[in-house]
C-alpha cells in the first residue's frame, strides 16, 4: 500500500501559524521547563504559560487541590513571579522552547492589563497573548471581566492597540450566555477566544464539617467538565467568526477530536496531563491518524465538521436558537 | 527524574489496611535518595484521575533487576485502587522526585517515626547502615501490629512506643525523643533529627527541636497534582518571620517533601 502524503495539521490563530492544533493549557505546565523531561514540546503546537500578573503573587493558602469525582478542584490563586520576575527569569527559559509560546496575562484592572500586554509583547518571547479574564481564584475581581460583556469590551479595547500579537480572550463558563461575552471580545479585536476556564466548584469534608479547599470554593477541571465545555464551545462557535480554542476535560486523545468537530480551531490539554504527561503528543497522533483514516488532507477540514441533523440543531435548553448561518455546517454534502 | 513504566512484583497486605508494594523499574529510573518520592499512577484506568505521591520505603538492585518499595495504608480512593493492583500489573511513575534527607557528617542521626511514616526512615536507616554510621531509631505506632519493619532496622539503637502499650513504651514516641535527648548525651552540635509521621507528631517534634536548637528535617505529606513544580498545587506554609518565608509558599514537591521542620507553620498544614 502506498502511504498517502501526510495530512496537514497546521492551523492559524490570527497571524500565528501553529504546526498542529494541540496546546497545553495555562497553569498546567508552568513555563515549559518544569515538564521538559516529560513532554516532547517539539511534537505539540505550543504551550500557554502560567498566568503572569502585574505584581508577584504568593497564591492561596493550602489546601489548593483536591480530587473530586472525575475531576480536580483547585484554588492555586495564580502564584507567579509578576511581570518583572517573568521578564527576568521566565523569558530566557521560554526563549529556548521548541514550540509556540502563548503567554497568559491577568490584570487587576485595565491599567494592569495594558502594562502586562506591553511588557510581554516587548519581551519578544510570545507568539500570542492569552488574556485571562476568567480566573475564579483571584479575589474580589476574579471573574469580573469575563462575566460582564461591557467589562470584557473595556479590557479588550484598551489592550488591542498595544500589540500586534494575536490576542486570545480566555473566557469563563460561569455565565448564562457565554456567546455574548465571546462576541463582545470579537468586536473589540480579539483574534480568538479560549474556553473554557474552570467551573466554580466546592468540596466538603463531612467529618470535619469544613470545606476542603483553603479558599472554600475553587475551579473544577478534568473529565467531569468535558460535556459542559463542549456545549460552551458549541454555543460560542455559532456566535463568532474568530477561531475558538477549545478546552475542558480532554483526557483521552479522542476528546481533542470532539472539540475540533464542535468547531475548535485548536485545543488545550489541561488537568489530565498531570496523570498522563504524554497526552498532548497522543492527541496530535490521534488527529493525524483520524485524518488519514478519513482521507482528509488538512485538519482544517475537520474544524466544525460536526454533523448536526437540521431538526436537532434548532432546539437548545427548551428554546429555539436562531440559526446564525455564519458557519457552514460540515454536514452531508 | 523520568516517566518510567513499572510492574507490580508484589502488593501484599502486611497488616490489616497496610500494604507493601514492590515495583520493578527500568534503569532509566535513577538511584533515589531516602526521603525522595515517586508520583505513581495507581491504576491503569482513567480513575482515579490524578497520580499519588509516595515516599519510597526502599530501593533494591539485585541481579540486574531494579525495584522500589512503597509502604502505604488504604486511606482513600487512590490507595484503595492501588491495593487492588495484582502482581504483574503494569503501571507507570514519575521519579525520583523532590529533596530527600540530608544527614550531616559527624552528627548522630536520631530517626523519629510515627505509624506509616516509618517508610522513608527505614530507607534512611538502611543507607546509614551501609555507610556504617550508627543511629538512634525511635518508632511509635498505635499498637504492635503497626510497627512495620522493626526487624529490618539494624546497625542502630531501636526504641519502640505504642499508644496501647502492647510493645515498648506505653505512650508517645515524643516522650522517647525527650528521654533520648536528656540521657543520650546529645547536643545540637553533635546530633540531628529526621522525622516522618502524622503532621501532629511532626509539629511536636519540630517544637522540641526549635526549643533546643536542634537541626530537624521532616518529611511532609499532602495532595499533589503535577509533582514537578509546575502547578503550584502543594504549597507549604512557613512560619512568619523566618528568612525562608519572604511572602511565598515553597512547593512541597520541589523544595520538599523533606524540609527543615522548624520553619514550617504546622498549624496551617492540613
Amino acid at each position: 500500500m502506498t502511504p498517502a502524503s501526510a495530512p496537514s495539521l497546521e492551523v492559524r490563530i490570527g497571524s500565528l501559524a501553529l504546526r498542529n492544533p494541540v496546546l497545553v493549557a495555562s497553569g498546567i505546565i508552568g513555563y515549559g521547563n518544569e515538564y521538559e523531561r516529560l513532554v516532547d514540546l517539539s511534537a505539540i503546537g505550543g504551550i500557554v504559560t502560567k498566568t503572569v500578573t502585574r505584581h508577584a503573587r504568593a497564591g492561596n493558602p493550602p489546601p489548593r487541590v483536591v480530587e473530586t469525582a472525575s475531576g480536580m478542584l483547585n484554588s492555586i490563586g495564580i502564584e507567579n513571579p509578576g511581570l518583572e520576575g517573568f521578564l527576568e527569569v521566565k523569558v530566557p527559559i521560554l526563549r529556548r522552547l521548541p514550540c509556540a509560546v502563548i503567554v497568559s496575562v491577568e490584570g487587576e484592572d485595565v491599567r494592569e492589563f495594558c502594562e502586562l500586554v506591553e511588557g510581554v509583547s516587548g519581551s519578544g518571547v510570545a507568539h500570542a497573548i492569552e488574556v485571562n479574564i476568567s480566573c475564579p481564584n483571584v479575589g474580589p475581581h476574579g471573574l469580573r471581566y469575563s462575566t460582564d460583556a461591557d467589562m470584557a469590551r473595556e479590557v479588550m479595547t484598551a489592550i488591542r492597540p498595544l500589540t500586534t500579537l494575536p490576542l486570545l480572550a480566555k473566557l469563563t463558563p460561569n455565565v448564562t450566555r457565554i456567546a455574548e461575552i465571546a462576541a463582545a471580545c470579537e468586536s473589540c479585536g480579539a483574534d480568538a477566544v479560549s474556553l473554557v476556564n474552570t467551573f466554580v466548584g466546592m468540596a466538603i469534608d463531612s467529618v470535619s464539617r469544613k470545606p476542603i479547599l483553603g479558599t472554600v470554593v475553587g475551579g473544577l477541571s478534568g473529565p467531569a467538565i468535558k460535556p459542559l465545555a463542549l456545549a460552551k464551545v458549541w454555543e460560542v462557535v455559532q456566535a463568532v467568526d474568530i477561531p475558538v480554542v477549545g478546552m475542558g476535560g480532554i483526557t483521552m486523545p479522542r476528546d481533542a477530536l470532539e472539540f475540533i468537530l464542535a468547531g475548535s480551531t485548536a485545543v488545550q490539554v489541561g488537568t489530565a496531563l498531570f496523570a498522563n504527561p504524554t497526552l498532548a503528543e497522543a492527541c496530535v497522533e490521534e488527529i493525524d491518524a483520524y485524518l488519514r483514516r478519513a482521507e482528509l488532507t488538512s485538519v482544517v477540514d475537520l474544524i466544525g465538521a460536526l454533523e448536526v441533523p437540521p431538526e436537532r440543531g434548532q432546539i437548545r435548553a427548551g428554546r429555539s436558537v436562531p440559526s446564525s448561518g455564519r458557519r457552514e455546517s460540515g454536514g452531508a454534502s | 527524574m523520568n516517566l518510567v513504566a513499572c510492574s507490580v512484583l508484589e502488593n501484599r497486605e502486611v497488616t490489616p489496611g497496610n500494604f507493601l508494594l514492590t515495583l520493578k523499574i527500568p534503569r532509566a529510573f535513577s538511584r533515589p535518595e531516602p526521603g525522595q518520592f515517586v508520583h505513581l499512577r495507581v491504576s491503569p484506568e482513567v480513575e482515579p484521575l490524578l497520580r499519588r505521591p509516595y515516599s519510597l520505603e526502599g530501593f533494591f538492585e539485585r541481579g540486574g533487576i531494579r525495584a522500589v518499595r512503597i509502604y502505604y495504608s488504604v486511606v482513600g480512593r487512590g490507595s484503595r485502587a492501588l491495593a487492588a493492583q495484582p502482581k504483574g500489573q503494569r503501571l507507570d511513575l514519575i521519579g525520583p522526585l523532590g529533596i530527600g534527607f540530608t544527614p550531616r557528617p559527624r552528627r548522630a542521626p536520631i530517626l523519629v517515626a510515627g505509624g506509616r511514616g516509618v517508610a522513608p526512615l527505614l530507607f534512611l536507616a538502611r543507607k546509614l547502615r551501609e555507610k556504617k554510621r550508627p543511629f538512634v531509631f525511635l518508632f511509635g505506632a498505635r499498637g504492635a501490629r503497626e510497627l512495620y519493619g522493626v526487624r529490618e532496622i539494624r546497625g542502630g539503637r531501636l526504641h519502640l512506643a505504642t499508644d496501647d502499650g502492647s510493645v515498648g513504651y506505653h505512650g508517645s514516641v515524643l516522650t522517647l525523643l525527650e528521654r533520648e535527648w536528656e540521657t543520650g548525651g546529645h547536643t545540637p552540635l553533635t546530633a540531628e533529627i529526621f522525622t516522618c509521621g502524622p503532621h501532629g507528631l511532626l509539629h511536636e517534634v519540630a517544637e522540641l527541636a526549635r526549643d533546643r536548637g536542634i537541626r530537624c528535617e521532616a518529611s511532609l505529606e499532602g495532595p499533589m497534582a503535577c509533582a514537578v513544580g509546575a502547578c503550584r498545587g502543594c504549597p507549604v506554609p512557613l512560619r512568619p518571620g523566618v528568612p525562608e518565608n519572604g511572602g511565598r509558599y515553597p512547593a512541597m514537591c520541589l523544595e520538599g517533601p523533606v524540609m527543615d521542620a522548624t520553619i514550617v507553620e504546622w498549624g496551617r498544614l492540613p
